[in-house]
């Protein structure tokens, strides 16, 4: 090497020294790494705990105006009673759900900064302009709305539950407008021909971005999610108050709270198996490659588990339903058309068979379900013999507890025991003549099925408490277990959704679009996001106990009016 | 409702019948060729509704309160947390080893345009020139002989670098990676029927028509797939996802199959 050679060796070398030092001077905060966590999973937590919040401020306002004007129309002090409790513990955790809020951008920006800016950047109306006016808008009508409970009554209890109705529209208006980066991130709006979507998607307009795919299917899947959940959580309420009550009268009104609870809950729980499957649908018509990915690789056994929560959900409402028949008395005499019985039985099978010749969501399938449900009705009156023949309520009962059994077992049967296709074999899939029950004509009729039970069964109870009569405070204790159980498999089974929805982004922070470079951007196992769901739904658990016992045992030895009088079922 | 049992005639009654179903369904599930693991799946059914009817006609219990309460919810919250974290790892488990080394291919381009790979690059540079510079300074204290040019970075990375030559075998690789699988099936593997079976497409499509139809999947339909087509059931994503020299591995490893005992559907220009 000549002279001059090893001269400009030298300086670049030490060109080199000097940038490597200027580099270093740029003031780079030091990255952000979570202890034992890890980065992805502290987002994971404060997310999933301020969605859970937010699920219950959003959703129990829906059902408390409701009550309210319930309690107005029926002139039923109990119903007012129960709206302003599950009003009281509302407002305590709405600064819950602010403070998880601001934790949630401060983790997220510390650990993703260059996403989340990027995300911001997108959104920026939406995160610096609408979203915070929507919050303190809201923030001010729920404030209003929970101190004027006392003093807008009487004349003026029109306009409270009006305050309601705005406090519901700015919450649902709210819940769209937030939903709309969070689709986003899962099906990006796609690219007009012969434009890149990077390209696309710099120059789409606001509202581009926000109707993406899964936008729609995410605000009706999460507006139904948040009233189940909502009712659940008053059924806790009861759950808890009930076992505190130090009266026959506190515990004949927490029966009754624990029930109307359940009621909403399972009234808005039977349209969620459909609206997932809305959302799903959605999904795998932006793109096919997700559905393998959620149903049949990664991601299939979390779906596995979803089927045994379901399923687990679903006998326990019936439960409930079984154990609140157990106190009216005259119950014996309720009896029930043998012809619903039968198509109760004849449903998984008819449908799967109807579903798989017609796939959803070709509109054929109704000439066959819609005919068969309504069969006990038509033909009782077309032949009346036949409607004359009938069964015990309880022996029908016990039938439709097997058919949620059977509607559980098809929902749960997966292709293979497997957790990617890669590694089926034939000693783990089902013979091929049987796979249909993998498919999804098969799973929409046992979700039917199952909505199908519990709808029947509701229809009894409705026949059993015209006929006999409540008595209240008067129901099996494990009932209150039922409903705790209720309300801790609904928190768990949102963890494991929100964890699905969240990883089918795959290696992406927005699919296809921003990826996700750190070592964390693969596929938990089912058992490691277990472990954190049941964390997550134990710290929720723990503050929602917290702001229940603060609230409301606080309040206990106040006079409220006697509801505990065992009252004809029928007669309110 | 009815007049109630005691819980241990429940359990036992209940219980013999929720074996004899169980066994009913082994014997059903194995007369019909389920494997094992099917048949004990249907048997946990059986036990499973036996557990419901036990449940039904089980005996009120009576109310508790106090600490009583406080301890059976901690202990019933326990259960809970031990049943869900229990199910979840009893059933079988995604290793993400399988997927960590995938994604790290995958995002190996991406990586590089980005900031991030940039920064990253830009200091492994810097790192390698300033281990040359020492090297060299080094020799120029000692001083005189003729300086040898030192093994850098440049050199280790240069003998590193992945032998260029099998195209085919990097398409295959990059079949696996971009999940072809799940909805072709290959060598009797894969597929569920989304897409139609690849084994004979050499024959049937020109290496350019194949790259047509990666960049752009409508540009061709197989015969038989209408619907699919219709339907827009393959993404069209890879011109977005795939570097150029990605999708022309992928279509020189689908040119190469070349087997005319598969009937692969005829594919037909569309665009």
């Amino acid at each position: 090497m000549k002279t001059w050679q090893r001269s400009l060796l030298v300086l670049l070398g030490l060109m080199a020294l000097c940038g490597t030092a200027a580099y270093a001077q740029v003031p780079n905060p030091p990255a952000t790494e979570f202890p034992y966590t890890g980065n992805r999973m502290a987002v994971w937590i404060v997310a999933q705990l301020h969605i859970l919040f937010a699920a219950f401020i959003l959703g129990a306002p829906i059902f408390v105006v409701i009550s309210e004007w319930l309690g107005y129309r029926k002139q039923d002090p109990r119903y007012d009673r129960l709206a302003k409790e599950v009003m009281k513990v509302t407002v305590i955790l709405y600064s819950m759900t602010a403070l998880t809020g601001g934790l949630f951008i401060f983790v997220l920006l510390a650990t993703y900064a260059q996403f989340t800016t990027w995300l911001i950047n997108h959104f920026f109306l939406i995160f610096a302009v609408i979203y915070p006016l929507l919050f303190i808008g809201e923030t001010i009508v729920l404030y209003l709305y929970f101190y004027t409970w006392d003093s807008w009554k009487g004349e003026k209890k029109g306009r409270h539950i009006a305050l309601g109705v705005l406090l519901n529209l700015i919450g649902t208006i709210t819940l769209f407008v937030i939903d709309g980066p969070t689709s986003f991130m899962n099906t990006p709006s796609k690219a007009v021909e012969g434009i890149s979507l990077v390209d696309f998607i710099q120059t789409a307009s606001l509202w581009e971005k926000v109707f993406n795919y899964s936008w729609m299917p995410m605000n009706l899947h999460r507006l139904v999610g948040n009233v189940t959940f909502g009712g659940f959580i008053t059924g806790l309420i009861a759950a808890y108050m009930y076992m505190g009550a130090k009266n026959d009268n506190e515990r004949s009104y927490y029966d009754w709270m624990g029930f109307v609870g359940n009621l909403i809950g399972v009234g808005a729980l039977l349209f969620l198996p459909f609206m997932g499957y809305l959302l799903a649908y959605e999904l795998c018509d932006y793109d096919a490659s997700i559905c393998p990915y959620m149903m049949a690789d990664q991601l299939s056994m979390f779906f596995e588990m979803q089927g045994a929560m379901v399923g687990l959900i679903f006998l326990a409402s019936n439960y409930y339903i079984w154990l609140s028949m157990k106190r009216i008395e005259g119950v014996e005499r309720v009896r029930m058309s043998a012809l619903t019985m039968l198509v109760m039985i004849a449903l998984p099978f008819v449908m799967t068979y109807a579903w798989t010749i017609f796939p959803v969501p070709d509109p054929t399938s109704l000439g066959v379900l819609l005919p068969l449900v309504l069969a006990p009705v038509i033909l009782g009156k077309v032949i009346p013999p036949l409607g004359r023949i009938t069964v015990s309520s309880r022996t029908f009962i016990k039938v439709g507890f097997l058919m949620v059994v059977v509607g559980n077992a098809i929902w749960m049967t997966p292709h293979g025991f497997v957790a990617t296709q890669a590694l089926a074999t034939e000693h783990l899939e089902l013979p091929s003549d049987w796979g249909f029950l993998a498919l999804m004509p098969a799973k929409n009729s046992a979700a039917f099925t199952l909505v199908f039970v519990t709808v029947v069964n509701y229809i009894l109870y409705n026949r059993a408490i015209r006929q006999g009569t409540i008595v209240w405070g008067k129901i099996d204790f494990v009932s209150q277990f039922v409903l705790i159980f209720l309300a801790f498999s609904a928190i768990w089974t949102m963890g494991l959704m929100g964890a699905v929805r969240s990883l089918l982004r795959k290696y992406f922070h927005t699919y296809n679009l921003m990826p996700d470079f750190t070592a964390e951007s693969f596929t938990p196992t089912l058992s490691y996001s277990a472990w954190w769901i049941t964390a997550i739904t134990l710290a929720f658990y723990i503050i929602v106990s917290f702001a229940i016992v603060v609230t409301l045992r606080v309040s206990e030895g106040k006079a409220h009016a006697p509801e505990a009088k065992p009252i004809p079922a029928g007669a309110e | 409702m009815a007049e109630q049992p005691s819980l241990i005639k429940n359990i036992i009654k209940k219980g013999i019948i929720g074996l004899i179903v169980g066994g009913v369904l082994v014997g059903v599930a194995k007369a019909l060729t389920f494997p094992p693991v099917f048949q004990v799946m249907f048997f946990s059914y059986a036990i499973l509704g036996a557990a419901v009817f036990i449940l039904l006609d089980a005996p009120s219990i009576k109310p508790i309160g106090g600490l009583k309460a406080i301890v059976a919810l901690v202990a019933f919250y326990a259960v809970l947390s031990g049943a869900y974290i229990g199910g979840a790892t009893f059933l079988p488990q995604y290793d993400p080893e399988d997927e960590k080394g995938k994604i790290e291919k995958l995002l190996k381009a991406k990586r590089a345009a980005s900031e991030q790979g940039k920064a990253e690059e830009l200091l492994a540079r810097a790192k390698a020139l300033s281990e040359k510079a020492d090297a060299i300074m080094a020799r120029l204290q000692t001083v005189g002989g003729v300086a040898e040019a030192p093994a850098g970075a440049d050199g280790a990375k240069a003998a590193g670098a992945p032998a260029g030559g099998d195209l085919v075998a990097l398409g295959k690789e990059q079949w696996n990676l971009q999940e072809c699988y799940n909805c072709h099936k290959l060598f009797g593997e894969g597929g569920k029927k989304r897409g139609p079976e690849m084994d004979n497409i050499g024959n049937l499509m020109k290496p350019d028509e194949l790259k047509q139809k990666v960049m752009d999947p409508q540009t061709w339909m197989a015969e038989g797939f209408e619907k699919e087509y219709e339907k827009k059931k393959m993404p069209n994503k890879y011109k977005e996802l795939m570097e150029e020299k990605e999708v022309d591995a992928l279509v020189a490893f689908l040119s190469s199959l070349k087997n005319t005992a598969v009937n692969t559907p005829k594919p037909i220009k569309k665009k």
